[in-house]
């Protein structure tokens, strides 16, 4: 402890789930954003990540509740935030832009993209696996022209409200710390738009990620085109994500309010590894130095011509660095705001729990829990390019 | 007409059912009288107000205690309040002789809120439990119920024990600290209000050093040390001769 700091202040309410949290929404809205560019934007390039980057958003999205459930302690109480909704409660209005993006916009999405797969991979099987296709269209196996043309622009459609959405789940998480009037380093309107595209470039990241390792297991030749083109959309959102961030902090210095001193310190000392050496240099500078000079993003190409072998492997280094700093972003906002007195004259410390219900096991087991999901929906709905029934389908009647 | 196509009914059935299960489970769950009267179930509050009392309160304690509320009314704990100490004391209210509130006589009492802590405001009287006075209970020299704030300290050595320690072994002995320091009696109470004066020149110690009635060790007051200040040579509390 340093300086002084009220007892109430002492510990630490919001611990390391509270980190979990955002970064968990952040990469459901970055990923589901990244497969709307294929849909609404029509880049071709981007399109063998399609179905997967909607089935990633579709497992952090189911885990993405969970830190807050363990952190509350009452998992059994949460259905209650729908039967007696406050509104005038920003944190209660959670479940419902929770649900609404996940009815609304992902599960329909999905369901409508792989309707017509999932009839076929009915007729094609046999067993238990035939009555669980065939559940899964809910009955809807007509296969017929204008059918699937309903599949495709009903799909474009929700992708095009996804998209609002999107922005609305993750802007609704940085929202809430941006509203916190009485706590200097969140309060700020900047929080929503900073948030939403470290989101977009958590999303891209993780998606690169994913699909190269998966690719690679699958034994399957990377589509060199669509790792540039996600490289480059990465470099893209990176830029704009570090502008803002320089934005909100350049702004902060200008302004000068009285807690500019005691967040001088908390950056100095507490957040000094987190802030400055993961979040701005790990995490910002050598992705972006990486990916500017060997990705198409400046130049087409890239700046430096790079065999493709050496460019994968920058692409999935900077990705994974991408990662780490996004998750020390959230870490920097959640628990930084919480390091210094909101009577701005000084500075506590945060121990992480190992075990518990807040600890860092419960971190690792909920950060590789949409992994295991993912694995298990891509048995049920191989997302690769090549399980895909062919295209296009032969006409049929229902 | 052309009919629509075969999603939208069953996809409308699923949305239907789960709008559906929203509105039941709200007929069914919500309590009744949820609502009423804010966000929340009106009828926590009787079951709330049902809950057995368990503080009288000081007004009560009045009938009987007279003799302890009016001067822990006047005293310094007039801001804490019975129950703090005693515990809950309804009970005793409603049969004095057969329930008696809790009595705590030992020092953990009183170290609860006296111990240092820095988290406490500035002026609130604390003590180090370790330091002061180990193993007294506290009750032995302060009144639980009408605490007195320590009198001021007669001698200046209670604050400058430093000084007076170093004095009292000094050829300076026999002086005392006023021979050298006008200090106004504020100064015991509010020693920061009103600073004592210190020596300024070197016809001070000229008094008695360089008058030779005096019978102490003399020195040649024009020359001896000059231009410097008596003590930038001697220290007064401890004067050596080097
Ligand atoms: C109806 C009268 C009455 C009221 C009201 C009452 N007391 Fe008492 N109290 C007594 C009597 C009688 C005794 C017993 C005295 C004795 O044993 O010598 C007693 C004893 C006590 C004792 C000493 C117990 C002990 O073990 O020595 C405490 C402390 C005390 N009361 C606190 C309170 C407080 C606090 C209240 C107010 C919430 C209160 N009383 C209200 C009548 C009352
Ligand atoms: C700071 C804590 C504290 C507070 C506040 C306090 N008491 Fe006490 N009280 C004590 C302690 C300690 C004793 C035991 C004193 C002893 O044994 O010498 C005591 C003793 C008593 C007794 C026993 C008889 C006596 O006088 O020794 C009564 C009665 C009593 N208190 C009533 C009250 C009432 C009524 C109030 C509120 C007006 C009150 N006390 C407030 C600490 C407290
Ligand atoms: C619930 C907290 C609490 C407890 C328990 C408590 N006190 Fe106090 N005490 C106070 C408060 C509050 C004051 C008034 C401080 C002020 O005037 O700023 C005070 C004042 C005093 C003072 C006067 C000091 C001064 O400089 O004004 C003394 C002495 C004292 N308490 C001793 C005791 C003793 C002995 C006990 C145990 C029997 C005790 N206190 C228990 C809260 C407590
Ligand atoms: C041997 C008698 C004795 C005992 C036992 C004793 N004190 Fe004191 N206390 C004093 C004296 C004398 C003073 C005033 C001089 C001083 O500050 O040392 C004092 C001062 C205080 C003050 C006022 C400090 C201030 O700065 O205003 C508090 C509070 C206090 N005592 C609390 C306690 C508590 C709590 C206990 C029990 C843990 C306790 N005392 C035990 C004698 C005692
Ligand atoms: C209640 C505690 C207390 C008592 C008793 C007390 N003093 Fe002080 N004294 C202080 C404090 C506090 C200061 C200020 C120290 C500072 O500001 O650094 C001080 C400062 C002084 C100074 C230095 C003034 C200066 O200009 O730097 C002198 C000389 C002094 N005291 C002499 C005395 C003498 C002589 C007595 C006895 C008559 C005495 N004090 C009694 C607390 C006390
Ligand atoms: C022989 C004279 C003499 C006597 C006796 C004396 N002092 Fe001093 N005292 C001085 C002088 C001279 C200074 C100024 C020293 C300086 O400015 O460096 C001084 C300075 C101080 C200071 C200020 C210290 C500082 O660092 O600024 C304090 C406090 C003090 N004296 C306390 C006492 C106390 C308490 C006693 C009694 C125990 C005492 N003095 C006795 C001569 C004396
Ligand atoms: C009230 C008279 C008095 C004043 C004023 C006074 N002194 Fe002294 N001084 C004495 C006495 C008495 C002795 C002890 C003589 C002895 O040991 O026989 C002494 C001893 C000394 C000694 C040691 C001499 C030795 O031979 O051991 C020095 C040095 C000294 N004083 C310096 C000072 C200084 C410097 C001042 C001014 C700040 C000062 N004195 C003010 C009375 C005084
Ligand atoms: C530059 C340093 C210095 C200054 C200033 C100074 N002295 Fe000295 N004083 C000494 C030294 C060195 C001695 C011992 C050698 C000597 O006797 O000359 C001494 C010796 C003394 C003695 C002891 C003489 C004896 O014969 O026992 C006294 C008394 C004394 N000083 C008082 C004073 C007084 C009073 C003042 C201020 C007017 C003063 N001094 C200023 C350095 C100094």
């Amino acid at each position: 402890m340093q300086g002084y700091i009220y007892p109430n202040e002492y510990e630490l309410q919001w611990s390391l789930l509270i980190v979990l949290y955002p970064y968990l929404t952040g990469l459901v809205a970055g990923a589901f954003i990244l497969a709307s560019l294929e849909r609404v934007f029509n880049v071709k390039e981007v399109q063998p990540t399609y179905r997967l980057a909607l089935l990633t958003a579709l497992a952090f999205l189911i885990v993405a509740p969970l830190p807050l459930q363990a952190h509350l302690g009452h998992p059994e109480r949460s259905y209650q935030i729908f039967l007696t909704p406050n509104t005038k409660s920003a944190m209660a209005m959670f479940g419902f832009v929770y649900a609404w993006y996940l009815m609304v916009v992902l599960l329909l999405e999905i369901w409508l993209d792989y309707r017509k797969d999932m009839v076929q991979w009915a007729q094609a099987s046999t067993g238990w696996r035939r009555w669980l296709y065939y559940g899964l269209t809910l009955g809807a196996t007509d296969l017929s022209p204008r059918a699937l043309r309903f599949d495709e622009s009903a799909g474009r459609w929700i992708t095009i409200i996804g998209i609002p959405s999107a922005f609305l789940l993750h802007g609704y998480v940085g929202f809430i710390f941006g509203s916190v009037k009485a706590n200097p380093w969140w309060s700020s309107v900047l929080m929503p738009v900073v948030f939403l595209f470290s989101a977009i470039v958590s999303g891209i990241a993780l998606v690169l990620v994913l699909y190269m390792l998966t690719t690679m297991f699958r034994w399957q030749k990377i589509d060199m085109p669509c790792l540039d083109k996600l490289a480059q959309f990465l470099f893209y959102a990176l830029v704009v994500d570090a502008s803002l961030e320089s934005l909100d902090f350049i702004h902060r210095l200008y302004e000068a309010e009285e807690s500019i001193e005691i967040l001088g310190q908390l950056v100095e000392n507490r957040l000094f590894i987190s802030l400055i050496v993961l979040q701005v240099l790990i995490g910002t500078l050598i992705p972006l130095i990486a990916l500017g000079t060997t990705s198409p993003a400046l130049r087409k190409g890239g700046m430096f011509r790079t065999p493709p072998d050496l460019r994968q492997l920058i692409y999935l280094t900077s990705a994974v660095f991408v990662q780490i700093g996004i998750f020390s972003i959230r870490w920097n906002v959640v628990i930084g705001g919480q390091l210094f007195s909101k009577s701005l004259r000084g500075l506590t410390v945060y121990k992480v729990e190992l075990l518990g219900i807040e600890g860092l096991g419960m971190t690792i087991a909920l950060l590789v829990l949409p992994f295991a999901i993912l694995w298990a929906i891509a048995k049920i709905l191989p997302p690769w390019p090549e399980s895909e029934a062919v295209r296009p389908a032969a006409p049929q009647t229902a | 007409m052309r009919s629509l196509p075969q999603q939208v009914p069953r996809l409308a059935i699923v949305f239907g059912v789960a709008l559906g299960g929203l509105f039941v489970a709200r007929g069914l769950l919500i309590p009744d009288t949820f609502g009423d009267r804010g966000h929340y179930r009106a009828a926590a509050v009787d079951s709330i107000a049902a809950q057995p009392v368990k503080f009288a309160g000081r007004a009560e304690c009045a009938v009987c205690h007279d003799d302890v509320l009016k001067p822990h009314g006047a005293g310094n704990h007039r801001g804490v309040t019975c129950e703090v100490c005693h515990g809950p004391a309804q009970a005793h209210v409603l049969a004095p002789l057969e329930v008696k509130p809790s009595v705590v006589r030992k020092r953990e009492l009183c170290t609860a809120c006296h111990a240092f802590d820095p988290s406490r405001p500035l002026g609130f009287p604390q003590i180090d439990p370790v330091a002061h006075n180990p193993r007294a209970p506290c009750i032995g020299c302060h009144r639980p119920h009408t605490p007195e704030p320590p009198t001021p300290p007669e001698a200046c050595s209670a604050c400058h024990g430093h000084f007076a320690r170093q004095k009292a072994v000094s050829p300076h002995a026999a002086l005392t600290c006023e021979t050298c320091h006008q200090a106004p009696p504020q100064h015991r109470t509010n020693p920061r209000a009103a600073l004592p004066g210190k020596p300024e020149s070197r016809t001070f110690c000229g008094q008695c050093h360089g008058t030779p009635e005096t019978g102490v060790p003399q020195v040649e007051m024009e020359s001896h040390g000059q231009p410097n200040l008596c003590w930038q040579c001697h220290y007064p509390h401890y004067p050596e001769i080097r």
